[in-house]
């Protein structure tokens, strides 16, 4: 029979596939540095998936080398000249096998799954639901549960009374037992005896019967273990709030590239602590000579020119923390980017010693300089990174070209020298060490 | 599909291959299996009908899912085995008339595998396809016993070289002491033809030479391999001082057996499928024309060869260029389009309209199909006209200014086309690389030398792959080969990562 109807089979294409995959995933963990300073990812407001171009892995093999890689044989109508597809700069290249180009297709990949990735990467543990920082948060007093011992106002006079009752009927079951007499005699006794067992007893024995009662009416009778008081408990509530100040000196100009530096970073660390916390806000603070409250937009936006005063904006956390985000009930994150300039450190360094002092989680400066020259670090360094360095006495290293400069661990500072998009992701492996080593 | 369905289409099939036969097709009896879309991916991306696990093979496997569902391309779930016993599957969710199409076509391909020698080669090594079952068996052992990564990077090694087999299809492959004696005994030969004239001229160059094949001689006796070796792999499963573990001698083995089995479909493939796809359009005729097929049917048919035939702005597309290949050379020897007369007519009006009832178009496709692989077709058929007709151009992606690429013709001349697929074809994109020295540096290291073709090697690529013969070489591996119009000496060492 030449046409036959097989069995359905097995699932080893899928399963290589998954395979394919893993291999695709550690290729996207060496991409990291560049995916993550994508700005079609920063800029993505809604949904939480992205497109990466990933090539799919290739067997290493001998193979000529081909000058211009994205070039090739084609048909149809046309002269030399005539264009026959476009893709734009970024985003979306055409169907596979539609339009010409390179051999890749978009994998889409959860902005979840990237992170996840990067913890990976750093060598920090996947976060469990578990360990959600959390912060036990005093709401006051309360009274709560029920206590054998206490001051007698808050003696609780109902349960009192319902372990009274208990003790009632468990004398008169013992006394049944020990004297052999029937209910109502036992009863008679325990009354006569005030309650007291002992003494009943006795009364039976001797047969001092005295009373008059004609019906058993239980009554309570109290040991002292019977007395039951309320108890006053701290009232608590796990929280795991987290907010973000993030401030930004707009006096010099802030040419896209300080911009998009400054959003990168403060995109990523909205995504990792939103993995740390449940709840994350994130404030903005614009300074020059002097600081203020903006939204998102404005925060990106404003540009103006005048003096630097960074302390105004360190000031203005301060206040925001005193008055909508308590250390206690909040953990914050302040971010500052600046060009270096400040026409009086020494306050801003008063002012970030305060922030310190109110047990803030961390504090990180970020030193945005995309158009110095790489020596300028080494050489002439700006006023505040100078500063803070001498005052915190702060030690400087080097990742993959970032300049880093900390303190011990137990200090919550962190300075970072932002100067090209391959910074982005050794300053977020450095704020994160530093942040889950000091806890 | 219903069993009404596959009734009918086990009578259309008997018509078919009564129609192959008529038409002059080499039959013999094809198994199609009614089964499910991925069925058939797997066996387009694994193959064979049943083989080893590789993550290749499942990154094909998506490839493959993701260009059918999203744009037709190709002939929806067509597969087909060179075996003895041909063996195709049949989607059972396609429509009829695609399965209808499957058949034709697929005897075409059976009728190509009978005929083209380079298919009945791919038949003579060994049962390929039972091979693969079987180890598909063994490779899950090894994994079990010796770990999937472990595994997997013996494959990964073996795959990235496979290609890498005697230029010549022919080739008969002889063990080492075979060769080592027949050149030993090419030397005595050599030296026996001195050793008569000795006495008489005792020329110092004589001498000289004498010196030297004794020398030759000497090195011969221990060289290895004693001639050079373009087949890697077997040289490394015969040769390797790591040394290979059984288990990985039977992993590369399989991977070898299986590479050359298949190597010559990929010589073929242009002339493969434009042949099948030829047929098709006949077969599918004439049963449309017998009633086999209602007119429906013969539209669902239209809509997918259309589809399937498709001019690609930026591609080439095999089933169409060679479809139209085979239709063209028919045409030509038809109308005696060819010889001598014919090139040399100067008035192009006359040229164009060249007729002289020669009648040999059968004829000639029939011996392109058992004669020709896919380069020999381009350099004999693909002429100017032909390219022009077809309205081939070459492309490429330019760069604009805010960043966009912009797609451009750059170039329609025919002979730097020609050139192009030529060189495209030339060794099927496996630059000749081959095996020196065994034990370069006297110290087991490897030698191998890229034979120039005036192309140099990708240098990413070519430091991974010595990586890869590196981890089943054991030792340094050395490769000759030429950047910037100068020599380099290229090595891979395991504990120096160093070019």
């Amino acid at each position: 029979m030449p046409i036959i109807v097989s069995e359905p089979v097995t699932e080893r294409g899928r399963k290589d596939a998954r395979r394919h995959r893993e291999k695709q995933r550690e290729a996207i963990i060496k991409k990291l540095p560049e995916i993550i300073a994508d700005e079609s990812i920063i800029t993505q407001k809604k949904g939480r998936v992205i497109k990466i171009p990933i090539r799919n892995i290739d067997l290493p093999h001998f193979r000529p080398k081909t000058g211009n890689e994205s070039e090739g044989i084609g048909q149809g109508d046309g002269q030399p000249g005539d264009v026959i597809g476009h893709k734009p700069a970024q985003g979306q290249p055409g169907e596979p096998g539609e339009e010409p180009g390179e051999d890749y297709i978009e994998t889409e990949v959860e902005i979840e799954e990237i992170i996840e990735l990067m913890l990976e990467d750093l060598g920090l543990p996947q976060l469990e639901e578990k360990e959600v920082k959390e912060l036990i948060v005093e709401l006051g007093y309360k009274i709560g549960g029920i206590v054998k011992s206490g001051p007698w106002p808050l003696l609780d006079r109902r349960a009192t009374a319902q372990e009274g009752m208990r003790r009632f009927w468990i004398f008169l079951e013992t006394l049944k037992a020990e004297t052999g007499s029937d209910e109502f005699i036992c009863f008679i006794a325990l009354k006569q005896a005030g309650g007291l067992l002992e003494k009943a007893i006795e009364i039976i024995k001797q047969n001092q019967l005295t009373s008059k009662e004609s019906t058993i009416i239980p009554f309570p009778v109290f040991e002292a273990d019977d007395l039951r008081y309320r108890e006053i408990q701290q009232d608590t509530e796990n929280q795991s709030n987290a907010v973000i100040i993030a401030m930004m000196d707009v006096s010099g100009s802030m040419g896209y590239m300080k911009k998009y530096l400054a959003r990168a970073m403060l995109f990523w660390l909205v995504a990792f602590l939103r993995k740390l916390y449940r709840n994350v806000e994130v404030r903005f603070i614009i300074h020059h000579s002097t600081a203020k409250l903006v939204g998102e937009e404005d925060f990106f936006r404003t540009g103006e020119s005048g003096g630097t005063n960074c302390h105004t904006a360190y000031e203005l956390a301060s206040s925001l923390i005193d008055t909508e985000y308590p250390t206690n009930r909040w953990n914050v994150y302040v971010w500052h980017f600046s060009d270096g300039e400040d026409f009086d450190p020494e306050r801003t360094i008063e002012e970030l010693g305060k922030l310190i002092d109110k047990g803030v989680n961390m504090i990180g400066y970020g030193e945005v300089q995309p158009d110095a020259d790489p020596d300028w670090f080494k050489n002439k360094r700006s006023g505040l990174w100078q500063k803070f360095k001498n005052y915190f006495t702060l030690k400087e290293t080097q990742d993959n070209g970032l300049g880093i400069a900390e303190g011990d661990k137990d200090l919550p500072l962190l300075c970072v020298r932002l100067m090209e998009r391959e910074h982005i992701l050794p300053a977020l492996k450095a704020f994160l060490r530093k942040d889950r080593w000091t806890q | 599909m219903k069993k009404q369905g596959v009734e009918r289409l086990i009578q259309i099939e008997k018509r078919i291959k009564e129609i192959a036969e008529e038409s002059g097709l080499l039959t013999t009896e094809i198994t199609f299996e009614i089964t499910t879309a991925q069925r058939v991916l797997e066996g387009m991306s694994y193959g064979f009908p049943v083989n080893f696990s590789h993550w290749t093979f499942g990154r094909d496997y998506e490839k493959h899912r993701t260009i059918y569902e999203h744009t037709g391309a190709g002939i929806p779930y067509e597969q087909v085995w060179n075996f003895d016993k041909p063996k195709a599957f049949l989607v059972e969710t396609n429509p009829f008339a695609l399965n209808v199409l499957v058949i034709a076509h697929v005897y075409g391909h059976v009728d190509f595998f009978l005929a083209n020698r380079y298919l009945k080669h791919g038949r003579s090594f060994s049962n390929v396809a039972e091979e693969a079952r079987n180890a598909s068996k063994r490779f899950k052992e090894y994994e079990a016993r010796h770990g999937q990564q472990e595994v997997e990077k013996v494959i990964d090694a073996g795959m990235s070289i496979q290609w890498h087999q005697d230029p010549d299809p022919f080739f008969e492959e002889q063990d080492e002491e075979t060769v080592r004696e027949r050149l030993i005994a090419f030397e005595r030969a050599k030296l026996e033809r001195f050793e008569d004239v000795k006495s008489k001229f005792k020329k110092s160059e004589t001498q000289q030479e004498i010196e030297q094949i004794e020398k030759r001689l000497e090195r011969l006796s221990t060289k290895t391999p004693p001639e050079p070796t373009y087949d890697i792999l077997n040289y490394l499963i015969k040769k390797s001082p790591k040394p290979l573990k059984p288990w990985m001698i039977d992993v590369l083995t399989v991977i070898r057996n299986q590479a050359r089995s298949l190597a010559p479909n990929r010589k073929t493939k242009g002339l493969d499928e434009g042949w099948a796809t030829y047929w098709h359009v006949r077969i599918m005729r004439r049963l449309f024309e017998e009633g086999v097929i209602t007119p429906e049917e013969h539209g669902v048919f239209n809509d997918f060869h259309s589809g399937v035939t498709r001019e690609n702005k930026a591609g080439f597309n095999w089933y169409r260029i060679y479809l139209s290949l085979f239709e063209n050379i028919k045409e030509r020897w038809d109308k005696g389009q060819f010889g001598r007369e014919y090139e040399e007519e100067k008035n192009a009006f006359k040229h164009s309209r060249w007729d002289t009832a020669a009648g040999l178009g059968n004829q000639k496709i029939f011996q392109v199909r058992s004669f020709y692989s896919d380069r020999m077709a381009v350099e004999e058929f693909f002429t100017d006209e032909f390219i022009r007709e077809q309205q081939l151009y070459i492309w490429a992606g330019l760069p604009t200014a805010n960043g966009d690429i912009v797609y451009v013709i750059v170039e329609d001349n025919p002979d730097v086309i020609r050139e192009i697929l030529k060189n495209q074809f030339t060794y099927y994109g496996v630059p000749l690389i081959r095996v020196e020295n065994g034990n370069y540096n006297s110290q087991n290291h490897l030698l191998l030398r890229h034979v120039w073709n005036g192309y140099e090697l990708d240098p990413k690529y070519m430091n991974a792959t010595l990586e890869k013969i590196n981890h089943l070489w054991g030792k340094k591996v050395f490769l000759e080969t030429r950047v910037d119009d100068k020599d380099l000496l290229a090595m891979f060492d395991s504990e120096r990562k160093k070019k």
